[in-house]
């Protein structure tokens, strides 16, 4: 295992903040945004964010933002979005993408220009919709084309025209299956749930209290300053506020069919695909306090990870499991100096697995190299105010919906209690890929 | 070079060789051709056999494999395959060609073949052998580059209800129980698989072509090549594998298309490098085993 580097030295560097988020309201697919494109909600996001905070015809440091599912013709999104924003038209942007760790990943690599000094101010974002998807041609048809723009003289345009077949004409449209196994990513959990022997009630029991907490979240305001209503949507589509364990108990399984009756991933338990977008304000103290802007929660640290999936030496969401560790380790801390941890409920099942992971004597000697066990996280701090099973998740909107969230959730109980908490973000990603990240209060 | 030696000028057409396979057994049929009981002694060479990239590229493009300029295992058994399928169709073989049910190959890769080496291919056959559905043979082929060989190859094939006299007859052996491991991938393969790899590989044989040309041959639908499962799962084991390595692959039930074969590959290390990998192929809702094989560093 590569060493990890030590902690970075506090001298020398400064901190970067978060002042605050805004998101849409996440829709369940081909529901509320289906005629609304990525660029139309990154721009609803950021309007959103600049109305919040004050922030029309600023010139922002830079902008980061990205999708999953992207068409071609959006090679340059964010620009495009903060073009068509109340943002200063002098503010750069650039596009990211790194599958489900987008929205994460945007937050961290401004954070690193703030703190260098390079910028000062930052907006990180993300954005998908899986309603507008891109569709594409067939290969067979794609090569055609590209032939016959190759090709000079009659004769040769005829040949490349004759290579035409039928089934070519049909369009392909993007698909959640690994490009390396053919396996769907929920194929792949469900294999993965089942080697930990995840049970159906855990993972009920976890998409009840993901419901449950969301709900209580939005009842109780929190929210309020938050999401910006959209196309007539207040809240997440998806928010069953009055699901039970029974409800969620009578539905079938629909991925890892093949495992007969121990089959356990439903789409009660798996996150639907969703709609929507998300923006995160950061900056320099300096920017925040020369603004009167709130200061939520400092950026601490990042680590990514990723796993050997492709023969199965480890489960396709599991690198997270990896990434935590050595986090951890760098900053020497366990799980009791977190108050809060938020891990991304891709399916119930991933969190679980990672809990158990974590658990795990075996897992953590030979898959870590660590000593003990990594321990227990206590339950009522996961996913407090409701997490992807319950919102949804629009896959690079999610990073950013859970930075906005663990930093109001920390600045909050630095005000009613005193003190500068701590919160831990896991974030698994397609490809076997996690990004993890630590928020401390200010 | 012995009498036997036969040095072709070029690669022998494939369906050529087909045609003539197809009008032998018409001839033995008939009683106007008696085929021998032993194995010819000849080998049949081809030299200066230059590979198209255009050729590589398609076949590199269709097993999901990513475009290198260095050769696919398997793209060099296709290359070589025209060779072999000499030896097989002369009329003074003892097996008919037609109808051969391939069991499965081993093959050592003796070094990454750059797709500009011009290759000599010499194949022959031994080992004809009782099975316990017919009889079998090994077909060898070895393709040198520069005098040198870089890659030898046994494919073992079984002409079903042939039984030669003087060969043993093998009993059936007990048809194990096979469990299904958790996958790591899935194959959908449509109808069209098998003219798809008939394309890149020249291997027009009718039982890979359509339903209606595999029903002629008495096939209840077309099935995949066995070589083409081979090359997808090479594919995916060629990217992490030493430059030498070796690798053998039995079939079993044939793949009717179109499928849904689920896959299994588990590797193995050795000294920190990758050492091997295991891989078992099956019917991701019939449970039948299609295909198992390693592959191993030299």
């Amino acid at each position: 295992m590569a060493s990890t580097p030590a902690s970075p030295a506090a001298e020398g560097i400064r901190k970067a903040v978060v002042v605050g988020g805004n998101r849409t309201p996440f829709a369940r697919a081909n529901g509320a945004y289906a005629q609304a494109s990525n660029q139309d909600m990154l721009t609803a996001a950021l309007d959103g964010l600049v109305a919040r905070f004050g922030l029309a015809d600023e010139r922002i440091g830079e902008v980061a933002a990205g999708a999953v599912l992207k068409h071609s013709r959006d090679f340059n999104l964010t620009r495009e979005a903060v073009l068509g924003s109340a943002l200063a038209p002098t503010t750069p942007a650039y596009d990211l993408q790194q599958a489900c760790a987008t929205g994460l990943e945007t937050v961290m690599g401004l954070a690193n220009k703030i703190k260098l000094g390079q910028i000062e101010s930052a907006i990180a974002g993300g954005v998908d919709s899986a309603s507008d998807a891109p569709i594409a041609v067939s290969e067979g048809l794609r090569a055609v084309l590209l032939e016959l723009n190759r090709a000079k003289t009659l004769k040769q345009k005829a040949a490349a025209v004759a290579k035409l077949r039928p089934k070519d004409l049909a369009p392909v449209a993007p698909g959640t299956a690994e490009p390396r196994t053919g396996l769907s990513m929920g194929e792949h959990q469900a294999l993965t749930t089942a080697a930990w022997e995840i049970s159906r009630a855990a993972q009920d029991e976890l998409a009840l209290a993901s419901h449950r907490n969301l709900a209580a979240a939005y009842e109780r305001g929190f929210f309020d300053d938050l999401v910006t209503p959209y196309r007539g949507l207040t809240r997440d589509g998806n928010l069953r506020a009055d699901t039970s364990l029974e409800k969620l108990g009578a539905l079938q399984p629909v991925f890892g069919r093949s495992l007969g009756d121990k089959a356990t991933m439903t789409a009660g338990n798996s996150t639907p695909l969703t709609d929507g977008a998300s923006a995160v304000l950061i900056g320099s103290e300096d920017f925040a306090r020369s603004r009167d802007l709130p200061m939520l929660a400092s950026i601490v640290d990042a680590e990514a990870a990723a796993v050997d999936f492709v023969h199965g030496k480890e489960g396709l969401l599991m690198a997270p499991a990896y990434a935590v560790p050595r986090l951890l380790a760098r900053h020497q801390l366990t799980f009791e100096d977190f108050d809060f941890i938020e891990i991304h409920e891709a399916f119930a099942g991933t969190v679980l697995c990672h809990l158990s992971a974590w658990e795990s004597e075996e897992f953590c000697r030979n898959k870590l190299g660590l000593d003990a066990a990594l321990g227990k996280i206590d339950p009522s701090k996961i996913n407090v105010a409701g997490s992807s099973l319950a919102a949804g998740h629009p896959f690079a909107a999610t990073g950013g919906r859970i930075v906005a969230t663990l930093a109001k959730l920390l600045h909050e109980q630095a005000v009613s209690e005193g003190r500068r908490g701590r919160g831990l973000i896991s974030v698994c990603a397609a490809g076997g890929m996690g990004v993890v990240a630590i928020l401390e209060a200010c | 070079m012995s009498t036997d030696d036969v040095l072709l000028e070029e690669l022998p057409s494939l369906s050529r060789l087909y045609v003539s396979a197809a009008s032998t057994a018409a001839r033995t049929k008939l009683g106007a051709l008696e085929r021998p009981l032993v194995l010819p002694p000849a080998r049949h060479t081809v030299e200066d056999v230059r590979v198209s990239l255009e050729h590589v590229t398609r076949f590199q493009h269709l097993l999901h494999g990513t475009v290198r300029d260095s050769l696919p295992s398997v793209f060099v058994h296709s290359a070589a395959f025209p060779v072999g399928m000499s030896i097989l169709a002369r009329t003074d073989f003892p097996l008919p060609l037609l109808g051969m049910v391939h069991l499965g190959n081993r093959v050592r890769h003796l070094r990454s073949i750059h797709f500009s080496e011009p290759l000599a291919i010499t194949a022959w056959a031994d080992n004809l052998a009782g099975h316990y559905a017919g009889t079998q043979v090994d077909l060898h082929v070895t393709v040198s580059s520069a005098g040198k060989p870089v890659w030898e190859g046994v494919s073992t094939y079984l002409a079903k209800g042939v039984f030669l006299p003087g060969l043993d007859k093998q009993t059936r052996p007990p048809r194990e129980d096979f469990v299904p491991p958790r996958p790591t991938a899935t194959w959908r393969l449509g109808p069209e698989a098998g003219r798809e790899y008939a394309g890149v590989s020249g291997d027009f044989n009718p039982i890979h072509l359509s339903s209606l040309s595999a029903r002629v041959l008495g096939l209840k639908r077309s099935i995949a090549h066995g070589m083409y499962l081979a090359s997808r799962v090479l594919t995916s084991i060629e990217s992490v594998a030493a430059e030498k390595f070796e690798w053998d692959i039995r079939f079993a039930a044939p793949v009717f298309l179109p499928a849904t074969v689920a896959v299994r590959i588990e590797d193995e290390e050795a000294g920190g490098r990758w050492g091997a990998s295991c891989f078992v192929g099956w019917g991701e809702r019939s449970h039948r085993k299609h295909f198992q094989g390693t592959a191993r560093a030299l």
